[in-house]
């Protein structure tokens, strides 16, 4: 057989299934980071003390982090990649163009929700990991004595304004319409199928889907309706 | 009973791959639905030929479904709205007295157009040629049940082995990508003992010569499985992404 030049990690598959596995990896993420958004329901000591146990790991959580960032960017880089290739391989647009598949909006727009949600990630990194969490932004008003929640208060704060949910809220419809193709079709690209077991890991994974989405926007929705916290 | 209908073509003309192409409308007049679409294409044909223009050059062979010559897009559709049909296949009666029929070649950039709905899909040869065989010492044929094959795995080889290579894959692939057929002729291999000795390799070479033919990469759409005349199972492309893993860690 004809000898390859290609190294297999260049294959359309491989890069492909670089893209599943590194996504398989940020929807690992999303778990563990909405298990820990949820003791915002527990008040401003349970989650500053998460956030701080986080920080505490010192260079463990910078090996999490270099690995998290490195995921991102293969991810983005691959699915950019072989996106324009596919463009290039399509040669000509069809007249008319009918589905006869599932349709499928959310397969359609992988490329533009996935660029959305990178912006978005940029945004959020801004906005509650680099910002200051000690000055008048972390004071909730009327609470705690005009003192600083740290990042508490600053969610808090952030969420009370309707422009800041609104966005939110936004980027987290985008990321389910994102996973819920993503989750099940990184598995037929790590190569996993089976008659019984693959119609329930389509359904786990877009009720996964919607369950992260729903988690992440039931946040600032309890925000807006509780408006003071309880301490 | 038989009736006859009129319609409208709006078809794909382009005298060659160097030359852009076209929609030239065409009437069908009194068009048997007992017809199928390639003898309504035939009739259209000898009209234009009366007319002294240049026929409607289209692909075609055994008109029975099995040879995978034929296809082209119909209405947004490879091989037109029926399931698992091809288009040689398909019956006019399936369509109504007055419609319009927008009829397209097979658009991929790895399949470049010969004329009209006549496309050119060496490049599916120059992947079998890559790997889809086994190398075997001819002779005297071995006794039918000399190598055990369990039941599962030959129905599922099979299955694979029905594909025709009509290309149709391709065409409905949003990214024009041959993953359906490469992967069905990988299958019907890797899933039998003969196939054993290549195994890896064959994929290896396959997959490369897949993609140094500039077709696009699986997106996990499927519009390739609800086109294909044959109903290849998408479980095929799995198979092939796992058999390449495979490869890469036994290598």
């Amino acid at each position: 057989m004809a000898s390859s030049n290609r190294t297999l990690l260049q294959s359309s598959i491989v890069r492909k299934q670089i893209v599943a596995v590194t996504g398989l990896a940020m929807v690992g993420f999303l778990i563990a980071h909405l298990s820990g958004n949820f003791l915002i329901f527990a008040g401003p000591e349970a989650f500053n003390g998460y956030s701080k146990k986080l920080h505490d790991l010192g260079p463990i959580l910078w090996v999490l982090r270099i690995g998290l960032i490195a995921a991102l960017l293969g991810h983005v880089v691959l699915a950019i990649k072989l996106t324009g290739e596919n463009h290039a391989a399509r040669g000509g647009r069809y007249a008319v163009s009918n589905s006869r598949g599932d349709g499928g909006f959310c397969k359609k727009t992988m490329i533009y929700t996935g660029i959305l949600i990178l912006v978005f990630v940029a945004l959020h990194l801004y906005d509650f990991t680099y910002r200051d969490k000690t000055g008048d932004p972390t004071i909730v008003e009327g609470v705690n004595g005009g003192l600083s929640l740290g990042l508490f208060g600053l969610v808090w704060n952030s969420f009370l304004q309707p422009w800041h949910s609104g966005l939110y809220i936004l980027a987290m419809i985008i990321l389910g319409f994102h996973l819920s193709h993503g989750i099940q079709s990184l598995f037929q690209s790590i190569g996993f199928f089976h008659d019984r077991y693959t119609p329930m890991v389509k359904k786990i994974g877009f009720a996964l889907a919607i369950l992260l989405a729903v988690g992440f926007i039931s946040i600032p929705i309890y925000v807006n309706v509780v408006r003071t916290p309880h301490l | 009973m038989s009736k006859k209908i009129n319609l409208t073509l709006k078809v794909w003309r382009q005298p060659d791959n160097r030359t852009s192409g076209r929609f030239e409308v065409y009437p069908a007049q009194d068009i048997d639905t007992d017809m199928s679409f390639l003898e309504m294409l035939d009739v259209v044909n000898d009209e234009l030929e009366k007319e002294g223009k240049d026929p409607i050059a289209f692909d075609h062979d055994c008109r029975e479904g099995i040879c995978g010559m034929c296809g082209c897009v119909i209405n947004g559709q490879a091989h037109g709205p029926d399931a698992a049909t091809t288009v040689c296949q398909l019956h006019m009666r399936r369509f109504q007295d007055g419609m319009t029929l927008v009829i397209e070649p097979w658009r991929a950039k790895a399949f470049p157009i010969i004329k009209d709905l006549a496309v050119d899909r060496s490049a599916f040869d120059r992947v079998i040629s890559a790997g889809g065989y086994i190398s075997v010492r001819t002779g005297a044929a071995p006794d039918a049940h000399a190598v055990p094959v369990p039941k599962d795995s030959a129905d599922q080889a099979m299955d694979a082995a029905a594909c025709i290579g009509c290309g149709a894959c391709v065409a409905a692939c949003p990214n024009a990508s041959a993953m359906l057929f490469v992967s069905a002729k990988v299958s019907q291999l890797a899933l039998l003992p003969q196939g054993q000795p290549e195994r890896d390799q064959r994929v290896v070479s396959m997959v490369s010569q897949m993609d140094s033919e500039g077709f696009g990469n699986c997106s996990n759409h499927y519009e390739c499985e609800a086109s294909c005349p044959k109903e290849i199972s998408i479980k095929n492309i799995a198979r092939m992404n796992r058999e390449l893993t495979r490869a890469g860690v036994r290598s």
